[in-house]
C-alpha cells in the first residue's frame, strides 16, 4: 500500500515540478492583449528569424506574445496547440499552418469563439480565417527580380531563366509576371528561353543543365534562377566555368544555401522575402485585427516600421522581397 | 484502527483506485493551476483528440494482455484513411462506402498482422514493427504524399460534431461530442469482453502460460489472430473519426499515436508481459495521459518541455509496474 501510494504522489509531484516554468496569462491584466504566434515549426532558421519580428512587434504594440508551436513540421500537434490557445481564450492567433484543410477545423472553432484568425506564411482555407499575410505576390517577385537583372546586366540583358519544374504554379505565375514588367519596362530585354529550363527540384541536375546552357547560349548576360533549388544549382555551374564575370545570375533561394556564392563573388544579389518583416507584420496584423483597424475593404493600413502596407481583400501584402548581398547575408541564418 | 487499515490496504490492492487517485490529484493541481482548464466546455472539446488513441487502446489491452504488442496501429490508420480519402474523391464511392473501406482495410491489416504472428509463429513485435513500415509506405504510396481534403460535412460532424448539450449549461452551452459517446461504447463493449467473458479469460490465460492454454484445449492461434483483425478493424474505425476530426486524409497523420496507445495500456496496469488486464484501467491510462497533456498545455508549458515531462511520467509507471505489478494480483502469478 506504501507503495501504491508513492505511485500516486510521484504521479502527482511530476507536474507540480517541471510546471512552475510555465508562462500563465497574467492576471488581473484584462487590456493585455495576448496574440498566439505558430510557426510551422520551431527550432528552424527561418521560423527563428520570423520570431525575432514577432517579439520586436509585440514590445512595440504592448502585447503579450505567446510564441509556440510543433517541432516537427505536423499539422495534427499545430491543431492541439491552436484548440489549447482557444481553451485559454486568447485574443488573437496568428499561424503559418503545415496543411490548409487540416487546420481548418480548429481555425473555425476559434474564430466562433470570437478570436481573430491570421495566416502567415502560407494559408489556411480562406474562409477558415480572417487574414491572410502573404508574403510573396507574384508581381512583387517577379519585379524585383527583373530590376535586379536591369540593374546588374543592363536594360538590354539577354537572360534564361531555370524554373522548377514546368508545373510549378508559382514559379508560372512569377514567369508570366516577369514576361508583362518586362514588355512594359525593359522592352530592350531579351528572353532567351520562351520555354524556361526545367531541371525540377533537382540541384545536381539544375548544375548540369545550367552548365550546358553558359556553353549553348554564348551571347548571354544573366540567368534567374527562381526556385530554392535552381539557383544554388546554377550558381555551381557559374564557378565552375569561372564565368560570374560575364553573367549575372540571380534568383530566389535561402541566405544559408548561397552564403558560400556569394562570399566568393559568384552570386553578387539574390532575392528572398524577409521573414523578420514577415513575423513583425503578422503581428500588427493580428493586433490591428483585434483593435478594428483592420476591417473589410480597408486598401492599406499602418504596420510600424514598415509604414503602409498594401491590402488586397483578405490578404496583406509584405511588400517586396528582401534583397540579399554579402554586406547583409551574414545578419541571416535560415 | 486496524479494521481502518485493512480497509485501506484493500482499497488500495487495486491498481484502478491508484489511477483514480492520481487522476484526481492531476485535476485538482490543474483547476488550481491552470486557468481555463477546469472548464466542461474546453475539457469535452479536448476530448475528441483521445478518440483515435483510445478506440485503439481496447484492442490493444487484449493483445498486450495475451504478451504480445501492435506496433503498426498508427500505420493502420493512415493506411486506412488514406483508402477512405482515394475510394470517395478518386474512385467515386459516396462517403459512407469510403468509410467502410477504412474499416475493411484496417481488418485486412489486423488479419495479415495475426495471420503472420499466430501461423508463421514470428513475434508480433518483430512483424509489426515490419507492417509499421510497410502499411506506412503504402499510405504514403498510394497518396504520393499529397494530402486528401473535401470531405462533406456530413463525414466532418462525425468528428467535429455534437450529440446534445448538457442540460443546464444555456448561458454558455456545452456540447457532449457525438465520437467520445461512439468511444465510451467501445471501451463499454471491450470491458464486457474482458471481464465479463471467455475471450478475456483466456486472453489472460494465453499472456499467463501459451503452453497451459493450449493444452487446456484453446485455439491460441486461431484467437491470436482474431484479437489482431479486430485491432485492425478498430484502427480503420479510428481513422475514419480522426480524418473526419481534421477533415484530411494524411499519409503522414499519427506519428507516433501506437507508443501513445501502448502507454495508455501500460499506465491502466496491463502488465507488458502479458497475463493481466484491466480495462477500466486503460480506460484511466487514457485519460491521465490526455489530463496531463492538456493540463501541461494549459499551463503555457513549451510544447517541447511537455514531450519530457509525460516522457518521465511513463518511465516512471513503467518502474512501478515491472516492481510492484505482482503485489496486486497476490503474488500468486509471475
Amino acid at each position: 500500500m506504501k507503495r501504491n501510494l508513492a505511485t500516486l504522489m510521484l504521479l502527482a509531484v511530476v507536474p507540480i515540478v517541471m510546471g512552475c516554468g510555465g508562462d500563465s496569462v497574467p492576471d488581473g491584466q484584462e487590456e493585455t492583449l495576448v496574440i498566439g504566434v505558430m510557426p510551422k515549426l520551431v527550432g528552424i532558421g527561418f521560423f527563428n528569424a520570423a520570431q525575432r519580428g514577432i517579439e520586436e512587434a509585440g514590445h512595440e504594440l504592448g502585447v503579450q506574445i505567446d510564441y509556440d508551436g510543433p517541432t516537427t513540421g505536423d499539422v495534427e500537434q499545430q491543431s492541439r496547440l491552436a484548440d489549447t490557445w482557444v481553451a485559454r481564450r486568447y485574443d488573437a492567433i496568428a499561424i503559418a499552418p503545415n496543411d490548409p484543410d487540416a487546420i481548418a477545423p480548429v481555425l473555425s472553432r476559434a474564430r466562433a469563439r470570437n478570436m481573430d484568425v491570421i495566416t502567415w506564411d502560407a494559408d489556411a482555407q480562406p474562409d477558415a480565417r480572417d487574414w491572410f499575410v502573404n508574403q510573396a505576390t507574384a508581381a512583387s517577385v517577379a519585379h524585383t527580380l527583373m530590376d535586379l537583372m536591369a540593374e546588374n546586366a543592363g536594360e538590354d540583358a539577354k537572360y534564361i531563366i531555370i524554373t522548377g519544374s514546368l508545373t510549378a504554379a508559382n514559379q508560372n505565375i512569377w514567369m508570366e509576371e516577369m514576361e508583362q514588367y518586362r514588355q512594359e519596362q525593359y522592352p530592350d530585354m531579351v528572353n532567351l528561353t520562351p520555354t524556361p529550363i526545367a531541371p525540377g527540384e533537382d540541384q545536381a541536375r539544375a548544375t548540369q543543365m545550367a552548365a550546358d546552357a553558359l556553353t549553348t547560349y554564348t551571347e548571354l548576360d544573366g540567368i534567374f534562377a527562381i526556385t530554392s533549388v535552381a539557383l544554388p544549382g546554377a550558381a555551381e555551374a557559374l564557378r565552375r566555368a569561372g564565368m560570374a564575370d560575364a553573367v549575372f545570375l540571380t534568383g530566389l533561394a535561402t541566405p544559408n544555401d548561397m552564403r558560400e556564392y556569394v562570399k566568393d563573388g559568384t552570386v553578387t544579389r539574390f532575392a528572398l522575402w524577409n521573414p523578420v518583416d514577415l513575423g513583425y507584420l503578422a503581428v500588427h496584423a493580428a493586433v490591428a485585427s483585434v483593435r478594428g483597424d483592420l476591417t473589410p475593404g480597408i486598401e492599406v493600413f499602418n504596420a510600424g516600421r514598415l509604414g503602409a502596407v498594401s491590402v488586397v481583400d483578405d490578404e496583406i501584402l509584405l511588400g517586396p522581397p528582401m534583397v540579399f548581398d554579402a554586406d547583409n547575408i551574414d545578419d541571416y541564418d535560415f | 484502527m486496524n479494521r481502518m487499515t485493512r480497509l485501506l490496504s484493500n482499497v488500495f490492492r487495486y491498481r484502478e483506485t491508484v489511477l483514480v487517485g492520481a487522476l484526481v490529484i492531476l485535476f485538482a493541481y490543474f483547476a488550481w493551476r491552470a486557468p481555463g482548464f477546469f472548464d466542461a466546455f474546453n475539457l469535452l472539446e479536448r476530448s475528441r483528440y483521445w478518440v483515435a488513441p483510445g478506440l485503439m487502446v481496447v484492442p490493444m489491452t487484449f493483445i498486450i494482455a495475451t504478451s504480445g504488442i501492435d506496433l503498426s496501429v498508427a500505420s493502420i490508420l493512415a493506411m486506412s484513411a488514406m483508402v477512405m480519402g482515394l475510394a470517395f474523391r478518386d474512385w467515386g464511392m459516396p462517403m459512407y462506402l469510403a468509410a467502410c473501406c477504412a474499416v475493411l482495410t484496417g481488418l485486412a491489416a489486423g488479419a495479415l498482422n495475426g495471420g503472420i504472428a499466430s501461423y508463421v509463429r514470428i513475434p508480433p513485435l518483430v512483424v509489426t514493427l515490419a507492417t509499421m513500415t510497410l502499411f506506412r509506405g503504402v499510405a504514403m504510396g498510394l497518396s504520393r504524399a499529397r494530402p486528401v481534403g473535401g470531405f462533406p460535412a456530413s463525414f466532418q460532424w462525425l468528428g467535429q460534431g455534437n450529440v446534445f448539450q448538457i442540460p443546464g449549461t444555456a448561458a454558455n452551452p456545452v456540447y457532449v461530442p457525438f465520437s467520445v459517446l461512439v468511444l465510451l461504447g467501445v471501451f463499454a463493449v471491450g470491458w464486457g469482453l474482458m471481464h465479463r467473458s471467455w475471450v478475456g479469460r483466456f486472453t489472460e490465460l494465453i499472456g499467463e502460460n501459451e503452453t497451459a492454454a493450449r493444452f487446456a484445449g484453446i485455439d491460441v492461434s486461431l484467437l491470436k489472430c482474431l484479437l489482431f483483425t479486430a485491432c485492425g478493424g478498430l484502427c480503420g474505425l479510428a481513422a475514419v473519426f480522426h480524418t473526419a476530426f481534421y477533415a484530411t486524409a494524411k499519409a503522414d497523420t499519427a506519428l507516433g499515436m501506437e507508443l501513445e496507445v501502448i502507454a495508455c495500456v501500460v499506465i491502466g496496469g496491463t502488465r507488458i508481459s502479458g497475463g493481466r488486464a484491466s480495462m477500466p484501467g486503460a480506460l484511466l491510462g487514457l485519460l491521465i495521459f490526455g489530463i496531463l497533456q492538456f493540463g501541461l498545455e494549459m499551463s503555457g508549458v513549451r510544447s517541447r518541455n511537455i514531450i519530457i515531462i509525460v516522457g518521465l511520467v511513463l518511465i516512471l509507471t513503467a518502474v512501478m509496474n515491472e516492481r510492484f505489478g505482482n503485489q496486486y494480483t497476490g503474488g500468486g502469478s509471475g
